[in-house]
């Protein structure tokens, strides 16, 4: 019954009400649905043509392009890696688990700058502990793919773990232990049992992390090239551009990145109740 | 007359959960909202107590019109059927609550704690974190809470709703004795007809939002107004179109009363003491019949034996003009 | 439903599963990987960091602190992180309150608004900005290459951390101690402060904790509206970037080394706070 609500609860006096609501609006309003409006405005100034500028130019196209490869590659090594940690970190015991649950959120406390920082001294060609090595290997990380990748991974690695271990807890296992009494073997209780409980969980988690990946900065700058059609990617490049006093094709990208982020965030709008519903 | 309710109309969207309710209830004594969940009989105590607001009609408080009235302003206890303690604070500092409100003195404030504690049993936790109370625990602590105030009148929603039957039972027990140290006014909504009957002295019956009858338990089992009632308060059966309790049919393996319908035993029963049969008439009736374990033996009565069924002189019946159940 | 809820007093989230297993063979070797896998992306990093770093001794640190512009650098980001987290406790948690217990056409998109930082690529929350309080400002509020930027930038950047940490345990707090506490004879604001708040303080904490580092932390944001003036709007991720460029690997190992050792801080503080939250129950 109490799912009704309140009156005394909800009728609160009606001008601490607006003076709240009136408070929220405004300081959303100006820092961030403002400003954001107005990337739009800017992007669209001269109707389409801006975009349209901005994906003649193949720096542009490829930097697009590279992004979005980067980030896809990135998401499904993160989610395969988040997926598993979050098992082992709900359903099993070792030693140093406490200690490995905390080291999981660092990336999140880390500067991009600290993080690519931090692969260039281990990997870089020249003096990084396994760069040398690596390359007399042929395989070349740091101002190339491998390294933007890795610093990607970096960024994103706790937000799959720290979407599907909250919903693994909340699950417990015993349905996972009815299906083993049944006879199913580890993978089949995975597939069948596991899996469907954290879905949404795991596409919650996968559509943040991929929106994280794509507007990854400062990172990705620090171990890429910056080569302008090599290893540019998007968020590099708008910087680029805007300091070239291209504005409007800064302006396009930062827009189509933006876009990107909202669509992310609408999808996940979109799931939150499914997965309240099942 | 302490709580007057009149004319009280409330509506969520489409649903009516009171439709015209006017009840009095008296003074200093302990009173049970009853009937079946969803009923209204909560909203109507959220209501009193002015946690909900009426659509419409007035409230009154020992003479006060408290209907405009804020919760704060109503000097009304109230005890939440999960309990609603303050998590962050001790038992005492909770008992204390609306006392530090009111800016009492400590020593009175201390005093007025160590009082109460003692008497809902719990001083020896005066210290602990309400989460280190069993269920039990916290609802008595609750229920000091809203008596340090020293309200006008006490009302507990659903109280012993989320405890476990034993625990229920002593407190339900604990309560009425606690009713009759203490003689505050109290209202207490509960679903649970052999709760209202064994605790309160009056009963309201509420029902799909309308008072379906006032009186006192006595009353209630002995003269309802209507089938629900009946049916609310006790197990009914049907016979020869009149409803009745299935301890009040008169069973015999010969035609011994006028008006006798003639029947099979079609299954047998035993629960402890008494003996449920379930009689088949001629007439297609399913009849009820309890009986004690003594009696049913020496009748002899077994399943596939034919007997002949009517209501017991002397017997409550009602014509069923609907199906209660 | 709220009955299955309230009776522990709190629903059971923190369920541990009892027989929470050890290792089999299969599951050792997905540890095994994972592992090897963190190792190499996160753990060897960053101890690559400290190891160059401590390499130079003492002396780097002493030099790299009592350099002025790093110094400068440090202390504008701490501080500026700390004024921003201040608000966001402040704001954060009536954003929060907003989302939870008012009802308004609209209140959907104001919750989508909440995770557009998050979301959106930190280069561009500078150039989204710049775009409304840069020099072509439309509302002549021009801040770049100002301290206000620093904040602003690290306000935009930080905003959900606190609403998203406090937002769930408001929704999840029951309205019946409220009830009670009303019916007690306390006011709204005294229901507030002493009801209400003590349960979202651990929230509150936490969510400060997240958002200080992510302040500290923050380089995409600030590199186009700050300006970079050294002593002045140059923040220390800024600083490190420059230290990196300028082929300087062990001041820009130095002042990581710092920066970590802050974020490590703020980490403990969470986790101490978040252990604090789960004893209580």
């Amino acid at each position: 019954m109490a799912s009704r609500g309140s009156t005394a609860v909800a009728n609160q006096s009606s001008v601490v009400k607006w003076v709240l609501r009136f408070l929220v609006i405004g300081y959303l309003l100006m820092l961030v649905a403002w400003p954001t409006a107005y990337v739009v405005k800017h992007t669209f100034a001269d109707g389409l043509t801006g975009i349209q500028d901005a994906l003649a130019d193949p720096d542009v196209v490829h930097a697009l392009k590279l992004t979005a490869q980067i980030a896809v590659i990135a998401v499904i090594i993160n989610t395969v890696f988040g997926v598993g940690m979050s098992l082992l970190l709900v359903r099993k015991t070792f030693i140093g688990k406490r200690a490995l649950s905390v080291l999981i959120d660092l990336p999140l406390s880390v500067s991009p700058v600290v993080v690519g920082l931090a692969l260039v001294l281990v990997y870089n060609g020249r003096f990084g502990w396994f760069g040398p090595w690596l390359e007399d290997h042929g395989i070349q990380v740091i101002f190339a793919k491998p390294g933007m990748i890795m610093a990607t991974c970096f960024v994103i690695l706790p937000l799959v773990i720290r979407e599907v271990v909250p919903v693994l807890e909340e699950l417990g296992d015993d349905q996972e232990q009815a299906a083993r009494s049944l006879g199913a073997n580890a993978r089949q209780t995975f597939m069948r049992i596991t899996l469907p409980g954290i879905k949404w969980a795991v596409v919650y988690g996968v559509v943040l992390s991929l929106a994280r990946a794509l507007g990854e900065f400062g990172a990705v700058k620090v171990v890429a090239g910056n080569v302008g059609g090599e290893t540019q990617v998007a968020t590099v490049l708008v910087q680029q551009k805007y300091q070239n006093f291209q504005q409007e094709t800064a302006y396009s990208v930062a827009f189509m990145l933006v876009f990107m982020a909202v669509l992310c965030l609408v999808v996940v709008a979109l799931l939150r109740p499914k997965e309240q519903e099942s | 007359m302490s709580i007057e309710i009149k004319g009280v109309n409330k509506k969520f969207g489409d649903f009516v959960a009171l439709d015209d309710v006017n009840v009095s209830l008296p003074t200093g004594q302990l009173t049970a909202l009853l009937g079946p969940s969803g009923g209204g009989k909560s909203t109507l105590l959220r209501i009193i107590a002015g946690l909900d607001s009426a659509d419409t009609g007035t409230i009154s408080i020992e003479g006060t019109n408290a209907t405009e009235l804020p919760p704060q302003k109503r000097n009304v206890g109230f005890v939440f059927q999960h309990y609603a303690v303050f998590k962050h604070m001790t038992v005492a500092k909770n008992v204390a609550f609306g006392l530090e409100i009111r800016k009492r003195p400590k020593a009175e404030v201390a005093e007025k704690v160590d009082e109460l504690l003692r008497l809902v049993h719990l001083s020896q936790f005066a210290h602990r974190l309400p989460s280190q109370l069993s269920g039990g625990q916290r609802q008595r602590m609750a229920l000091a809470r809203a008596l340090a105030v020293e309200p006008t009148v006490l009302l507990l929603d659903e109280p012993f709703g989320a405890l476990d039957a034993k625990v229920r039972k002593e407190l339900r027990d604990w309560l009425r004795r606690l009713h009759d140290e203490v003689h505050v006014t109290t209202v207490f909504v509960t679903h649970d007809q052999e709760e209202a009957m064994e605790v309160a002295d009056e009963i309201v019956v509420i029902n799909e939002g309308r008072v379906e009858q006032v009186g006192t338990p006595d009353q209630l089992y002995d003269e309802p107004a209507n089938d629900f009632v009946m049916g609310f308060l006790g197990e009914i059966t049907t016979l020869n179109g009149v409803m009745l309790r299935p301890h009040d049919v008169h069973i015999s393996l010969t035609p011994q009363l006028p008006g006798a319908a003639e029947g099979t035993i079609s299954r047998l029963l035993r629960v402890g003491f008494e003996v449920r049969a379930t009689v088949l008439t001629d007439d297609g009736d399913e009849v009820t019949v309890v009986l004690t374990r003594t009696h049913a033996r020496q009748l002899g009565l077994e399943t596939g034996v034919r007997v002949w069924v009517t209501a017991a002189s002397g017997a409550l019946t009602m014509p069923s003009l609907s199906v209660a159940r | 439903m709220a009955s299955a809820v309230a009776v522990g007093g709190r629903p059971a989230r923190k369920r541990r599963s009892a027989s929470s297993g050890s290792l089999t063979r299969g599951s050792a070797f997905g540890l095994g990987v994972s592992m090897i896998w963190f190792s190499l992306l996160v753990l060897i990093p960053l101890s690559a960091i400290i190891v160059k770093a401590a390499g130079g001794g003492l002396s780097t640190f002493t030099d790299v602190l009592t350099n002025d512009n790093t110094r400068a650098a440090l202390g504008l980001t701490v501080v500026s992180s700390l004024i921003i987290t201040a608000i966001n406790m402040v704001m954060g948690t009536i954003i929060a309150w907003v989302l939870v217990r008012d009802r308004f056409p609209g209140k959907g998109l104001l919750d989508l608004i909440i995770d557009i930082p998050f979301a959106m690529p930190t280069i561009v929350a500078g150039l989204v900005l710049l775009s409304l309080y840069g020099p072509e400002s439309p509302i002549g509020v021009e801040v770049n290459s100002t301290r206000w930027a620093v904040l602003l930038a690290i306000a935009f950047v930080t905003l959900p951390f606190v609403v998203r940490t406090v937002q769930p345990v408001l929704e999840e707090l029951d309205t019946d101690v409220e009830d009670a506490a009303a019916s007690l004879g306390a006011t709204r604001f005294t229901t507030f402060r002493r009801v209400v708040l003590p349960s979202l303080v651990p929230a509150i904490f936490a969510g400060a904790a997240l958002s200080f580092a992510r302040g500290i932390s923050e380089y995409g944001a600030l590199v186009l509206i700050s300006g970079n003036l050294p002593r002045k709007t140059e923040v220390v991720s800024v600083r490190l970037f420059s230290f990196l460029e300028g082929g300087n690997t062990e001041a820009a190992a130095a002042v990581a080394t710092i920066m970590l050792l802050v974020a490590l801080l703020a980490i403990v503080a969470l986790d101490v706070i978040q252990r604090r939250v789960a004893r209580r129950g």
